[in-house]
């Protein structure tokens, strides 16, 4: 048993390598798989395609592999948590608490680019999280229904106030906001991928070495307790968790949606989540997905690029419809 | 089956326990205290607080007076872990649409045992395993916990306390929604374990034949205790559950050697017809 486990984890990590490296030789610029392979085997940087492979597409590509595990894993660690097969990195209100923060920014120093802008944006996450754990961590029993509704109030709450300020404000500024809650890997760097790879990676090994207590939830909060599990420290531990890995991917590229609620749902019809192997597998289906999504926005439209999040919903709830459809039929 | 000895300490000793709920009393001073290798049963009509006061015992709840000890040690001073080693808790609920198989929810009584980042060796793989196959759920191993009947549920997680390894298994309403045949079934199969076992109850007969002790609550109040002859009377059924009912000797009492009495039921008193004696 575990060995098949394990030559799914090893299949899944040679697709998703495969793909990092095939992704890298798609873009407007022509290039080929030996331009990929120079590039990265530093065989000199010297032509003007294997710099753009390694300065531009390599930490686009691999951002978007970030974002695409750390949301998919957000999702399946808040599904698990609040035992809610709907809950999704933003239904807690990360997204417009990011949002909020952007329109703050942009309204205030009319600028509407750059670091700064990530940086506003992950206050604005940041700040709704705190609301969230406050809220969640006064409560006692009924901690998953207070944590759901309070995550959706807090979501309209920025929301409003982000409408209000954009209806104030110039078309400029409600461009960039609606880029912004579009996604996108454009501003990918090797400077400031650190963050993200760092953030996803350590929650990531967290999430993992708790795997057991996160099965344990799966078969509700008394059952976990019997089983030794500090119930509501742990779940609010996992929030915190989780709510990292979204702010810090929606204040790099904005918002992508329909990715955290669908990958853990898709790797749960294939893996059972209770194995070890299901944290991984989620991790890699979701990054692998991602690096074809931006792919897919890079060379769809010719000297264009498509929003991230547009691709993501659409590819994400066809498929998933499918799933759902065929998966019926066959039971 | 080893016999209950007199002088050994108890298992687990509830003293003065009492709890409430936004200053409702939903517990009152309850005393009682379990020896090892006994199965008690818990019983009591719909509302005595049966599973608040499993749920003090498996520290869910904490009561706002009284103590619980289990094993001569006051149980909210034990870590979570070390609690959970020596206890292990059925209930009713169950995971859905999350597509866990058999064998993740029985491995899940190793969460106790392990430690962060620890893999599940080759031996509690066998520890799982075996504890399937006592259960006999083996041929089911790699099924959907949530395509398993109701009776197939239980003994799923009765296998996941088997790997917990307790030495106190509680079970609230084990037998509640399963057909006759389950019931007993589940319940030999408890039995089997040689654990010692608090079971909360709705089937007075099934409780009367398979208990060694009973405990009988009442709003909130313990208002009997001792073996299923001193317990099962027709006067506490009338008091406590409200029935009227005739106790007599179970046929089987005999071959088996111990007094099992059996409740049989009158009906229509109610309405103002007496048909019984």
């Amino acid at each position: 048993m575990a060995s098949k486990h394990t030559l799914a984890v090893i299949a899944a990590l040679i697709i998703a390598v495969v793909s990092i490296f095939v992704a890298l030789s798609f873009g407007a610029a022509p290039s080929k798989f030996i331009d990929v392979y120079h590039s990265i085997s530093g065989q000199g940087h010297d032509s003007f395609i294997e710099r753009i492979i390694w300065q531009l597409r390599m930490p686009r590509t691999l951002l978007a592999f970030l974002a695409g595990s750390g949301l998919a894993i957000a999702g399946l660690i808040l599904q698990t948590v609040t035992r809610n097969p709907l809950a999704d990195p933003y239904l807690f209100g990360i997204s417009s608490g990011a949002s909020f923060g952007v329109v703050c920014f942009i309204t205030i120093t009319g600028v509407s680019a750059g670091i700064t802008m990530s940086a506003a944006a992950f206050v604005g996450s940041l700040v709704t999280m705190l609301l969230l754990v406050f809220i969640a961590g006064r409560t006692g029993r009924g901690q998953v229904e207070t944590m759901l509704l309070a995550g959706v109030a807090l979501s309209f709450l920025f929301s409003a106030f982000t409408s209000l300020l954009l209806y104030f404000s110039d078309p400029q500024a409600i461009t960039a906001i609606l880029f912004w809650t579009l996604g996108s890997f454009a501003r990918a760097q090797w400077t400031t991928l650190w963050l993200p790879a760092l953030v996803i990676l350590s929650c990531t090994a967290v999430m993992m070495g708790f795997r057991r207590q996160l099965n344990a939830m799966l078969l509700g909060d008394e059952s976990a307790v019997t089983l030794g599990i500090p119930v509501q420290r742990f779940r609010l531990l996992m929030l915190i968790l989780s709510s990292l890995i979204t702010a810090v991917l929606v204040a790099m590229c904005g918002g992508i949606g329909f990715v955290g609620l669908m990958i853990p749902h898709i790797v749960r019809f294939f893996v059972s989540q209770g194995t070890p192997s299901g944290l991984m597998m989620t991790a890699l289906v979701g990054g692998t997905f991602m690096v074809w999504v931006d792919v897919l926005s890079r060379i769809l439209l010719a000297n264009q690029e498509l929003p991230i999040g547009v691709i993501t919903s659409a590819i994400g709830s066809v498929f998933f419809l499918s799933l759902l459809y065929f998966r019926k039929r066959e039971s | 089956m080893h016999t209950p000895d007199a002088t050994a300490p108890p298992l687990l000793k509830v003293t003065n326990l009492s709890w409430s709920v936004a200053s409702t009393a939903i517990l009152q001073d309850i005393d009682f205290a379990i020896k090892a290798g006994q199965f008690i049963g818990l019983l009591g009509p719909n509302g005595a607080g049966k599973s608040s006061l499993l749920r003090c015992l498996y520290r869910y709840s904490k009561p706002q007076s009284g103590e619980v000890q289990f094993a001569g040690r006051n149980i909210w001073q034990l870590s979570a872990d070390d609690y959970a080693k020596q206890v292990a808790v059925v209930l009713q609920e169950a995971p859905s649409q999350f597509n866990l198989s058999v064998y993740d929810v029985v491995s899940l009584g190793l969460t106790p045992h392990k430690s962060l980042f620890s893999a599940t060796t080759k031996a509690d793989q066998q520890v799982v395993l075996q504890a399937i196959e006592q259960v006999g759920l083996s041929h089911h191993l790699t099924q959907n916990f949530d395509s398993l009947s109701g009776g197939e549920k239980q003994r799923a997680l009765i296998a996941r306390s088997i790997v917990q390894g307790p030495k106190l298994l509680i079970m609230d309403e084990p037998t509640s929604h399963l057909d006759i045949k389950y019931q007993i079934q589940l319940m030999e199969l408890a039995k089997s374990l040689n654990l010692t076992i608090l079971a909360s109850f709705h089937d007075l007969n099934l409780a009367a034949s398979m208990c060694d002790q009973l405990l009988v609550l009442k709003q909130g109040q313990l208002v009997a205790s001792g073996t299923p002859e001193q317990v099962i009377t027709e006067k506490m059924l009338s008091d406590v559950f409200g029935v009227c009912a005739e106790v007599s000797q179970h046929p089987q009492s005999q071959q088996l050697q111990k007094a099992i009495p059996r409740i049989t039921y009158f009906y229509g008193y109610q309405a103002g017809v007496n048909n019984g004696k």
